[in-house]
């Protein structure tokens, strides 16, 4: 793959019969899949296998994606439904902090990261209802905006911008006392 | 753009969260283990011929006819998924997907009143426009959609923006945002119905 094929070019190699063409695909795709993933989820492994999930779906569907050169956003699309199936926010919430430590060791840690604050803020959006917690990555980390989110999540805008207003003032009241 | 910008403290939320997580190795290759283990999609041609609308001229004799079969077909449909729902685990129960192949399920909804019906699913990513139902006979919507092997979510998108859960299927649970959907699970080969009323 070369690093300046579009996405839509690699799609359509998929769909004229090179699989393989898939995986520059995923290395594209992978961090920010990931990011989202992990963020909603709270735990390293499941945020890999739903990634991982939302991957096969959207091989299984290409022919359906109507915009390759978007397959970015489809396959966000995908990957927030099944982080949706997989409830955000139950029994993983303890495995985050207790259990999981062991995916964390095999990975090397990502270069500037701050551990700890990243870990207040793993614990304030653990906090936050799901619907909020989404609402609140879509639109300040993935950047989306609000027709965007609109499309991605079938929500309508009031409630989308209710949902960042509120995840916002909770994370606010959860993090504004944290020493930095 | 993400608006955080006039809030240092959601901005530097926000910066942290945009940081790469760490992943374990040998990520992409399960993936393209995964990836070359799924069943092959339908080709193109036979996708874009189960997808192609298509007028058929019939009699009124031949009509009526139809519109007989097709209220069985709902009539069975319903019958069906309410004994898998009462059966417990309705979807497990279902026939055994055959890795390879593919089914063409028709979602069935009778909403007389509805003035558009359209079909959602984790199949199309949950796409409210991507598989519109036609309005058949006395208020019946229906859309054929070939689906390979699987277990699927899904929901009936009724004027455009209120999703409904099939009545006859058994419902789908994990759904954080209280969304109704059903479940629906393909074997491989035969063709199904899923289907209800309002």
């Amino acid at each position: 793959m070369r690093d300046d094929e579009p996405d839509g070019a690699l799609v359509r190699r998929v769909l004229e019969g090179d699989t393989e063409a898939f995986a520059g695909l995923v290395a594209r795709h992978r961090d920010r899949g990931l990011r989202f993933a992990a963020s909603m989820l709270g735990d390293a492994a499941e945020a890999e296998e739903a990634l991982q999930d939302a991957f096969v779906r959207a091989y299984r569907s290409l022919r359906t994606c109507r915009d390759p050169d978007r397959f970015g956003a489809w396959l966000l699309q995908i990957l927030v439904n099944r982080c949706r199936t997989r409830g955000a926010g139950r029994r993983r919430r303890a495995r985050l902090f207790v259990g999981d430590d062991g995916a964390l060791e095999r990975a090397a840690a990502p270069a500037g990261a701050d551990p700890e604050w990243r870990e207040e803020i793993d614990r304030a959006l653990a906090r936050l209802d799901p619907p909020q917690r989404e609402a609140f990555l879509l639109k300040h980390v993935e950047g989306l905006d609000y027709e965007e989110m609109t499309r991605l999540t079938g929500a309508r805008v009031p409630a989308l911008k209710m949902r960042v207003k509120r995840a916002c003032d909770r994370l606010r009241i959860l993090l504004g006392e944290v020493p930095r | 753009m993400t608006g955080s910008a006039d809030d240092p403290l959601i901005a530097r939320i926000a910066e942290a969260l945009r940081r790469p997580r760490a992943v374990r190795p040998g990520f992409e290759a399960r993936v393209m283990a995964a990836v070359r283990a799924a069943p092959p999609r339908l080709p193109a041609r036979a996708w874009a011929w189960l997808r192609e609308p298509r007028v058929l001229a019939v009699s009124p004799l031949a009509g009526a006819a139809a519109a007989a079969v097709l209220a069985g077909i709902v009539i069975a449909g319903a019958w069906s998924a309410t004994r898998l729902a009462r059966a417990g685990g309705g979807a497990e129960r279902a026939a055994a997907p055959t890795a390879g192949t593919a089914a063409v399920v028709r979602f069935v909804l009778a909403a007389p009143r509805a003035r558009t019906v359209s079909l959602a699913g984790d199949f199309d990513g949950w796409d409210r426009s991507r598989l519109p139902m036609r309005r058949e006979a006395a208020g019946i919507w229906t859309v054929d959609v070939p689906l390979a092997p699987g277990r699927y979510d899904y929901a009936f998108v009724v004027d455009g923006g209120r999703f409904v859960a099939d009545p006859a299927a058994p419902p789908a649970v994990g759904d954080d945002f209280g969304r109704p959907t059903s479940v629906v699970t393909v074997g491989g080969g035969a063709a199904r119905v899923a289907g209800g009323s309002l």
